[in-house]
């Protein structure tokens, strides 16, 4: 067999929500190119499946041929904006499906349209992890391999999530076999993966997805399949959507606009124990003209033109209320709408003679805000025109602002309406999955190890304070005092007991943590602190480090003396932290072609894969059984696969 | 037969198509495919029960230990000899086992996988009546492993669920001593199984269990915890109660044996889980403690004896440094001598920490690891009992308590001071904690235990007490 190349690889990665793809590796590993929306549509034959919802639409048609394109929509007035028709060109006909194409005179004519705005009758083949739709998911596998069309000799690595079963990777892999016919195969554990993209071999792996969250414990490359939080359902990112319908529900939230906010960046999770801004009436938002929420819905300048900005609002040049994205997605988020805040002040401040001294409060961190907006987007579906009353189906993104409260602080919080659970939220549900899979580990020399490299990856933890709001968590609960993992005996009695610090209130600026201070370390011997917190030894205090060495050599010393996450590796230059827009389109409705911009490591998975596969299809060639190659699918059948999965 | 041809596969079975091992115990449930190094799926065998809109609603596998939910009660099909009490129960359980990681909800239906495009219509009415009646095991051979004191009565019912409910075309029900031994290498082994609710000791001759010799007693893994919470009721200065970590909001740090400052979650009375579910999770703070603290006295001599040189064992034992614990509030403490009393009583019956409320009554010398194995080798031939000696096979998961295969040598060493004794007890957590699995995997995987499967023709012509005379 002549070796693989890096440019044949297809890497696939599915999700419940986009799945992500890739043929070939790159010079350097780039976030994925290709997103699919994890979805398809029922197509008119019973079990087959097509991408986008395709709309039947019937037609008079006059003439001796039924292709007359629909005339494009004109700018009515000077208020009307530009609409946004679909990507795919308007009014595709399917030739063979068009029927009385040749027939003369008045027939009504069927033509098909692909909409790919909708997600209206889609059928989701992942749910929760488990794949709940085989003919589906087949279906989406084979649009992915058909979209990115690899040449023949193209080994395919395959993410697979922990909740499918055996037979369920045997079934997967019988199925590329046969259908692809690839030369070879491989099965990759999600958190493994990551574990590749972040080159460790060990961690704990917490990957919070739209409606479960995995706690996988990875030692030694090895996947501790015992104790393993596989799927714990209600704790993803629909959770926070969830509990932001239920806040702000009776407000007149729709669960769009919920998500929306979700993603948006005014969102935040302060760390347990920060007070929620307004509280203490420390910020008092000045007047802000533009976040007079809802207002704008009539207003016919709220909209946006093509697919960004513009347009006046009314105001004549003054464009408050709508944001260039395109600037928010090159550039600093945080930064811009810093600037922004700041032009919006001294505009208002100008424009009212600068009586409005909010120029202040306005320079705040959205966290000590009490109120903040957020763009809404949605698209608006056009009323047929009077002259193409038949016209394809045309959407227009329209935007505006929207005011929140302190609500957006609390996604996290417990819901009211949880009839079947008891616990404090989805931070603690996480935190007690990991405690118990940290637990679950038989080596026990390994467990402190794995509280000190959490990961936490997916997009339900791209919200601002995920991370440190859930090492917060921990360090509250589980995190052990200094004094039950020394002897207290042995403490040198003549260091000072530093004040609190309350340093878990300031959250760190990257989200990727170095220590956690945690509070814990509240009137200890800071030396202990110390002590039990870092991995080398307190130069000057001797006579500590034999107690430490015989305490730890004993491997059943408890744990956590202390929690961290892992920091990424820094060499991906495509992989760092970058702002995401709240646009419907976003993450389901982008299209294979939109560029992948605004995923950082949240999806490291996938830079894992990238860098898994180019070990194993590339470097290893299948010396140490990393892939399962198309000889041995014929020969041990899909069973085989087990032997070879990762 | 020429042995240079591999037999076909008609004869054998095919080696493709694994078989499923599954060893029900107490505490946890193991189930994998045969040839595997470790089960693949492990579940606790307790299950929680609660109600949510007038349904009574099931939770199997570790979300019981995850997330508490209101007026959650927790059960265990099995009795705490190991036998099973709630058949119905019991068989949910095990079905647990393999569809959460082994098979899926249900066998792959290979009209499903879009492989076999047939047109519409063609098939369809008909395949669904035979996916109706597709079983969950219809396609996988299963060996199940049980306790060497199984009634006949029950050794029927499992044959019957397995043939009947699960639909598996072939079936073996094994004695986990025997797989424990086989998971050693051995053929011939003494077993001594130190599980959650039992310790056994079990001769093995020639893969074969010699039924006389079997004993068994209550003193395991649970006994253990029984132990040390009465150890913490007597606590000085002031007795230690264990909350566990669904109750605790958060913690402070305090210092060793100050009182702990926890902020505390209360929950409506309608809604607050069972006592069952408190003792369940509190048992997992006590393994913590287990692994962490808990040691047994190495020897010579029981820990209230004199050692060899005079000095009391009690003595020694306290000069070694005590370890730390902090409990889920944050109170923690520094426990020296204590960590030995817990367990002694495995081994002395006498040093047993009385606790009048505890579910065990006092251990009786009968009931101790050196009685069983004494009383075991009583009970078989005169012969075979040096080669038993020599090959001592120690598992269970409570056999990790650290030092206890220390002791048990320096046990049997005083016990038999003539012949040869080895133990041979895998240092690896993972082959102590499934030696009865890992045997049945090994055994599973052979190809000529093909011929020892009970196969479903047989099982319908025979009727269930075919596993009598099949399995021995």
């Amino acid at each position: 067999m002549p070796p693989f190349k890096d440019e044949h690889i297809l890497i696939i990665a599915p999700g419940s929500q986009v799945t992500l793809a890739q043929l070939g590796l790159p010079e350097s590993f780039t976030p994925a190119r290709f997103r699919f929306p994890t979805r398809m549509f029922p197509a008119e034959k019973k079990g087959e499946y097509e991408p986008y919802k395709i709309r039947e639409r019937r037609q008079e048609v006059k003439g001796t041929n039924g292709t007359t394109a629909p005339e494009d929509v004109d700018m009515k007035d000077a208020e009307a904006v530009k609409t946004e028709t679909e990507p795919t060109g308007d009014a595709k006909t399917e030739g063979p499906d068009t029927n009385g194409a040749v027939k003369q005179g008045t027939t009504t004519e069927i033509f098909y349209d692909e909409d790919v705005t909708t997600d209206e009758g889609a059928v989701y083949p992942i749910e929760n992890g488990h794949v709940v739709d085989w003919p589906c998911f087949f279906a989406l596998l084979t649009h992915v391999y058909n979209h990115l069309s690899p040449p023949f000799h193209t080994p395919i690595m395959l993410i697979s999530e922990p909740a499918w079963s055996a037979r369920d990777r045997e079934t997967i892999t019988q199925f590329v076999f046969e259908k692809f016919k690839t030369p070879a195969f491989c099965l990759m554990d999600s958190a493994l993966a990551v574990c590749y993209g972040y080159g460790t071999s060990t961690a704990t792996v917490v990957d919070v997805g739209k409606g479960k969250v995995n706690v996988t414990a990875i030692t030694d490359f090895l996947v501790n399949e015992h104790g393993r939080g596989i799927a714990l359902e209600g704790c993803g990112g629909d959770y926070m959507t969830d509990r932001f319908v239920e806040l702000l529900g009776s407000k007149g939230f729709s669960r769009e606009m919920c998500e929306q906010l979700k993603r948006s960046n005014i969102t935040e999770l302060l760390p347990p124990g920060t007070p929620l801004p307004g509280a203490a009436a420390t910020a008092r938002q000045g007047a802000n003209p533009a976040a007079s929420a809802g207002s704008k819905d009539g207003a016919p300048g709220g909209g946006s033109s093509g697919t960004q900005t513009g347009g006046g609002n009314g105001e004549g040049d003054d464009d408050e209320g709508v944001l260039d994205v395109a600037a928010i997605v090159s550039g600093n988020t945080s930064e811009f709408l810093a600037n922004r805040e700041k032009e919006k002040a001294e505009k208002a401040s100008a424009k009212k003679g600068g009586t409005d001294p909010a120029g202040k409060p306005l320079r705040l961190p959205n966290s000590k805000k009490e109120k903040a907006s957020f763009q809404f987007e949605e698209y608006v579906r056009i009323e047929p025109d009077k002259e193409t009353p038949n016209g394809p189906v045309r959407y227009m993104r329209q935007s505006r602002e929207i005011e929140v409260g302190v609500e957006r602080f609390l996604a996290a919080t417990p819901k009211q309406h949880s009839a079947e659970r008891l616990t404090g939220g989805l931070l603690e549900d996480i935190a007690t999955q990991i405690h118990h899979t940290i637990l679950a580990v038989p080596d026990a020399t390994k467990r402190s190890e794995l509280w000190d490299s959490l990961i936490i990856v997916g997009n339900g933890s791209k919200i601002k304070g995920f991370t440190q709001s859930l090492l917060g968590t921990i360090s509250q609960k589980y995190i052990l005092s200094p004094s039950a993992t020394m002897f207290t005996s042995e403490i040198p009695s003549n260091f000072s007991t530093p004040l609190p610090t309350g340093g878990t209130n300031t959250p760190a600026p990257s989200g990727q943590a170095g220590p956690m201070n945690h509070p814990a370390g509240h009137g200890v011997n800071p030396l202990l602190v110390a002590a039990t917190h870092a991995n080398n030894p307190i130069p000057g205090t001797p006579s500590m480090d034999p107690a430490m060495s015989h305490h730890r050599s004993t491997g059943h010393s408890q744990t956590p003396t202390s929690v961290k996450t892992l920091r990424p590796p820094e060499y991906f230059a495509e992989w760092k932290e970058q702002s995401n827009t709240n646009a419907p389109g976003a993450a389901t409705t982008g299209g294979p072609g939109a560029p992948s911009g605004g995923h950082g490591m949240e999806e490291a998975v996938f830079l894992g894969a990238q860098v898994a596969s180019k070990v194993i299809f590339v470097l290893d060639q299948g010396l140490s059984k990393g892939f399962m190659s198309r000889v041995e699918y014929n020969e041990n059948g899909p069973s085989a696969i087990h032997e070879y999965t990762m | 037969m020429n042995p240079s041809v591999a037999p076909s596969t008609a004869e054998y079975g095919g080696d493709e198509v694994s078989a499923i091992v599954l060893d029900p115990g107490f505490s946890t449930t193991r189930a994998g495919f045969a040839g595997e190094d470790t089960p693949k799926s492990l579940i606790p065998t307790y299950y929680g029960k609660y109600s949510s809109d007038g349904q009574e609603k099931l939770i199997f596998g570790d979300d019981v230990f995850v997330t508490p939910r209101p007026g959650l009660s927790i059960h265990n099909p099995m009795g705490r000899d190991g036998i099973v009490e709630d058949w119905d129960m019991a068989e949910k359980v095990w079905e647990y086992a393999f569809t959460s990681r082994l098979t899926g909800p249900k066998p792959g239906n290979p009209l499903q996988n879009g492989l076999n495009d047939v047109p519409e219509g063609e098939l369809s009415t008909e395949m669904e009546g035979v996916e109706s009646e597709e079983k969950l095991l219809a396609d996988s051979p299963l060996l199940m492993s049980e306790p060497g004191w199984n009634p006949t009565k029950a050794r029927e019912k499992t044959i019957e669920i397995a043939m009947e409910k699960w639909g598996t075309p072939a079936f073996y029900l094994a004695r986990n001593g025997v797989l424990a031994a086989f998971a050693a290498g051995k053929a011939s082994a003494l077993v001594i199984d130190i599980g959650a609710s039992n310790i056994s000791v079990t001769p093995v001759h020639d893969g074969m269990i010699l039924k006389r010799g079997v004993q068994h007693s209550p003193l395991g893994g649970d006994y253990v915890s029984s132990q040390i919470r009465a150890l913490f009721k007597s606590n000085t200065p002031q007795p230690i109660s264990i909350t566990p970590h669904y109750l605790i909001s958060s913690k402070t740090a305090v210092d060793a044996g100050q009182p702990p400052q926890a902020k505390y979650k209360t929950f409506p009375p309608e809604r607050a889980p069972d006592v069952s579910y408190r003792t369940l999770l509190e048992e997992r703070t006590l393994s913590e403690f287990k692994e962490c603290v808990v040691q047994v006295w190495p020897g010579p001599n029981k820990l209230s004896a004199a050692g060899p040189n005079g000095v009391s064992n009690e003595e020694l034992a306290k000069s070694n440094p005590g370890r730390p614990f902090e409990f889920p509030d944050g109170y923690n403490q520094v426990f020296g001598v204590d960590r030995y009393r817990v367990v002694e009583s495995l081994f002395d019956a006498k040093a047993a920490i009385p606790d009048p409320e505890s579910v065990f009554p006092a251990p009786t010398p009968a009931q101790t690891v050196p009685e069983l194995i004494k009383n075991a080798l009583n009970g078989v031939d005169v012969d075979i009992r040096p080669h038993l000696l020599a090959n001592v096979v120690v598992t269970g998961a409570s056999s990790l308590l650290y030092g206890f295969t220390d002791r048990l040598n320096q046990e049997l060493m005083q016990m038999f001071p003539g012949p040869r004794v080895r133990i041979s007890a895998p240092g690896n957590t993972a082959e102590r904690k499934f030696g009865s699995w890992i045997g049945g995997s090994i055994l599973a995987s052979l190809g000529t235990f093909h011929q020892m499967w009970i196969s479903k023709k047989e099982f319908d012509e025979h009727g269930p007490n075919i596993v009598e005379k099949r399995c021995k």
